[in-house]
C-alpha cells in the first residue's frame, strides 16, 4: 500500500504531462494549427474594385464577369431600377454576400465567453442600413431548411489557418449585380476573412443552384481605420414617385429598350453578355477578339 | 496510508511537476528554433506551387479589355496622372518598343492569364505568367542589390506572414521572461521596388518609377467544392500619381496541369 501511495502522484503528474502535452499541441497559434486574427474594429470599404457597379451603380443588361445561366439573364432582362422606389422596398438591407461587395464600412467585435475565454460569436455592423450580422463560432448547426430566411441569413464560422471561413445559408433571395441579376434563396455562401497587417481581405464563394452555373467568387479588400465612425443610418420610407396602389415596376419580356446601351456605350458586343461562365477565363479573349474584329 | 490521503510534501511535488511539464510543453517546440537552419522553401507553410488561373468575374471590363481613353472609374488618381492618362497613345508605345508597359508587377496578374509557380532554388520563387510572357522572381533572402537595373517586373523580396505566438495561461514562465516566437501563418508577403515606368492600367494611367508595390498571397481551400485558391492581394503607392493607397484583389484556382498554358506577348492595345 505504501508503494501505491509513492508512486501515484508520479503516475498522475505523467497522465497530467501527456493530458498537457496534447492540449499545447492542439492550441491555437502554434504551427499548423489555426491562428485566430483580431478582426476587431473599424474596416473601411474604399470600393477600388468594381467601382461603378458597388458605387453609382451598374448599367441595365451589364451581366460582365457572372457566370450565371438563361434563367438568370431573363430575369434581369425584366428587371426596371424603378422597383427600388416602392415604399416596401426602400429600407431594404443588403444581404449578407452583397454587402461585402457594395458600398458601405463594416465594424467587427467578438463575444467572449467570461469564464473559457472562447469566442462565442463575430458580430458585424454594416453602415448600409445599419444591418447587424452574427458570426457563430461555438459550433451550433444551422437551422432546419425551412426555417425563415432574412437579409443577412445565418452563419457559422470556423478558423482555418489564419483565415475565418463563414458559412451563411438562410438567406432572402436578392441581387448578385444591382441591375437585376438575381441570386435566389436557395444560394449560400462561403466567405473567408483574412487579416494581414492593417487589410482585410473578404473573398465570397457564391453557390446557387438556381441562377449559377458555377460558384460566384470575388474578393474586397477593407482598410483598418481605428479612428472610423459609422454614426446612424435613418431610412423612412417615402413616397418617391406617384403610381397607382399594387403597380410592380418591371418590363414585359423582349420589351427592355435599355439593354444594349451599356454595349453601345462601351463597345463590347451584346453577344458576350449571353456567354455566361465563360467569359471568366483567358481563353475566352481568343472569342472576344474574334467579336471585336467584326 | 491511503492512496487519497497523500502528504503535503508529495502533492506539492505532484502539483509542480504538473505545472511545470504544461508550461514546457506549451513553450513553441525545438523545431521551431531551428528555422535557421532551414530554408525559405523547407518553412513555406502552404504550397504556392502550380498552375493557376485568373477567374476575372471582377472588373472585367477593365481586365478583359482595354478599356477606353480617360477611363479612370476606380482609380485614386491625381491631377498629373489625368494630364498624362489623356496623352495615352499606345502606337506610340509600340513604335518606342513600350508595349510591356502595362504588364509590369503592379498589373500584370490583374491581366486575364495563367501563373506557373515554382521554385527556381531553395530562396527564390518563381512566377511565370502566359500573358505578357513575364517572369517575377521572389527573393527571401535580402534586400535588392545596389547595380540592380530596373524593370517591368522590379526586384521582389519576400517573406511568409508570421504572428508572434504566445502560449496560453498567465504567461508564467520558468526563470525568464517569455519572448514570443514568430510563426508562419500561411500568407506570403511581397515588396517590389526598382520598377520601371508603365502603366497602372493598360489605357494609360501612368505608374511612376517611386511606385512601391506590396502585395500577399492568401492560399485557401474551398471547403465545398475542394477546389485549392489563391488571392493576390496588391496595394500600390505611387506618390507621383495617386491620391492614396490603391488596393486590389485577384482571384486564381488551381488547375490540374498547365495545359491550358498559353503564352501571348505584350501588346500595348
Amino acid at each position: 500500500m505504501k508503494i501505491i501511495s509513492m508512486k501515484f502522484p508520479l503516475l498522475l503528474s505523467a497522465l497530467f504531462l501527456l493530458l498537457a502535452g496534447g492540449i499545447a499541441n492542439a492550441q491555437p497559434g502554434v504551427p499548423g494549427g489555426p491562428f485566430e486574427a483580431d478582426l476587431q474594429g473599424y474596416w473601411a470599404n474604399p470600393l477600388y474594385e468594381d467601382n461603378r457597379d458597388r458605387g453609382e451603380g451598374p448599367y441595365l443588361g451589364d451581366y460582365l464577369g457572372l457566370p450565371i445561366n438563361e434563367a438568370a439573364r431573363r430575369a434581369a432582362d425584366v428587371w426596371d431600377p424603378t422597383i427600388l422606389s416602392l415604399e416596401e422596398r426602400q429600407c431594404n438591407d443588403y444581404s449578407a454576400d452583397y454587402a461585402t461587395h457594395s458600398v458601405g464600412h463594416q465594424t467587427m467585435w467578438k463575444e467572449v465567453d467570461p469564464f473559457t475565454n472562447q469566442t462565442i460569436a463575430w458580430r458585424m455592423r454594416l453602415s448600409w442600413m445599419a444591418g447587424q450580422r452574427t458570426i457563430w463560432m461555438d459550433g451550433r448547426p444551422h437551422p432546419p431548411e425551412g426555417a425563415p430566411h432574412t437579409w443577412l441569413g445565418f452563419s457559422t464560422g470556423e478558423w482555418v489557418g489564419s483565415t475565418l471561413v463563414v458559412t451563411t445559408t438562410h438567406l432572402k433571395n436578392t441581387w448578385l449585380r444591382r441591375n437585376g441579376v438575381p441570386r435566389s434563396d436557395k444560394a449560400y455562401v462561403i466567405q473567408y476573412f483574412t487579416r494581414i497587417d492593417d487589410l482585410l481581405t473578404v473573398v465570397d464563394h457564391i453557390y446557387d443552384p438556381v441562377y449559377l452555373t458555377e460558384p460566384l467568387v470575388r474578393s474586397s479588400d477593407y482598410i483598418f481605420s481605428p479612428f472610423g465612425n459609422m454614426g446612424t443610418f435613418i431610412c423612412e420610407a417615402v413616397e418617391e414617385a406617384p403610381r397607382d396602389l399594387g403597380v410592380v415596376p418591371h418590363y414585359l419580356p423582349g420589351e427592355n429598350p435599355n439593354l444594349s446601351e451599356f454595349s453601345e456605350i462601351f463597345g463590347i458586343p451584346v453577344e458576350v453578355m449571353q456567354d455566361g461562365a465563360e467569359m471568366l477565363y483567358p481563353e475566352y479573349l481568343d472569342r472576344l477578339e474574334a467579336m471585336l474584329a467584326e | 496510508m491511503s492512496i487519497w490521503k497523500l502528504g503535503r510534501m508529495q502533492l506539492f511535488s505532484a502539483c509542480a511537476l504538473a505545472l511545470l511539464s504544461t508550461m514546457l510543453l506549451a513553450q513553441p517546440s525545438q523545431d521551431d528554433s531551428s528555422d535557421s537552419v532551414r530554408t525559405p522553401r523547407d518553412m513555406a507553410p502552404v504550397d504556392l506551387t502550380g498552375t493557376w488561373v485568373s477567374v476575372i468575374a471582377e472588373d472585367w471590363r477593365y481586365r478583359m479589355v482595354t478599356p477606353p481613353l480617360g477611363e479612370l472609374h476606380g482609380l485614386p488618381l491625381n491631377d498629373a496622372a489625368q494630364e498624362i492618362m489623356n496623352a495615352w497613345d499606345p502606337a506610340a508605345d509600340e513604335a518606342a518598343g513600350l508595349a510591356c508597359k502595362g504588364y509590369g508587377a503592379p498589373n500584370l496578374m490583374r491581366l486575364p492569364g495563367r501563373a506557373r509557380i515554382s521554385w527556381e532554388d531553395e530562396s527564390t520563387l518563381k512566377i511565370e505568367y502566359d500573358t505578357g510572357e513575364q517572369t517575377r522572381l521572389l527573393h527571401f533572402d535580402g534586400t535588392p542589390p545596389a547595380d540592380q537595373e530596373r524593370s517591368w517586373q522590379g526586384y521582389s523580396v519576400a517573406e511568409w506572414v508570421s504572428a508572434p505566438n504566445m502560449p496560453r495561461g498567465i504567461g508564467f514562465g520558468p526563470g525568464q521572461a517569455q519572448a514570443p516566437v514568430a510563426v508562419p501563418t500561411g500568407p506570403l508577403k511581397i515588396i517590389t521596388t526598382n520598377l520601371r515606368e508603365g502603366y497602372l492600367r493598360k489605357n494609360g494611367i501612368p505608374l511612376s518609377e517611386n511606385a512601391g508595390l506590396t502585395e500577399y498571397i492568401i492560399r485557401r481551400t474551398d471547403i465545398v467544392s475542394g477546389d485549392e485558391w489563391l488571392s493576390l492581394v496588391s496595394v500600390v503607392d505611387d506618390p507621383a500619381y495617386l491620391t492614396g493607397t490603391f488596393i486590389r484583389s485577384s482571384e486564381f484556382r488551381k488547375e490540374a496541369d498547365d495545359s491550358m498554358w498559353s503564352p501571348r506577348p505584350c501588346s500595348a492595345r
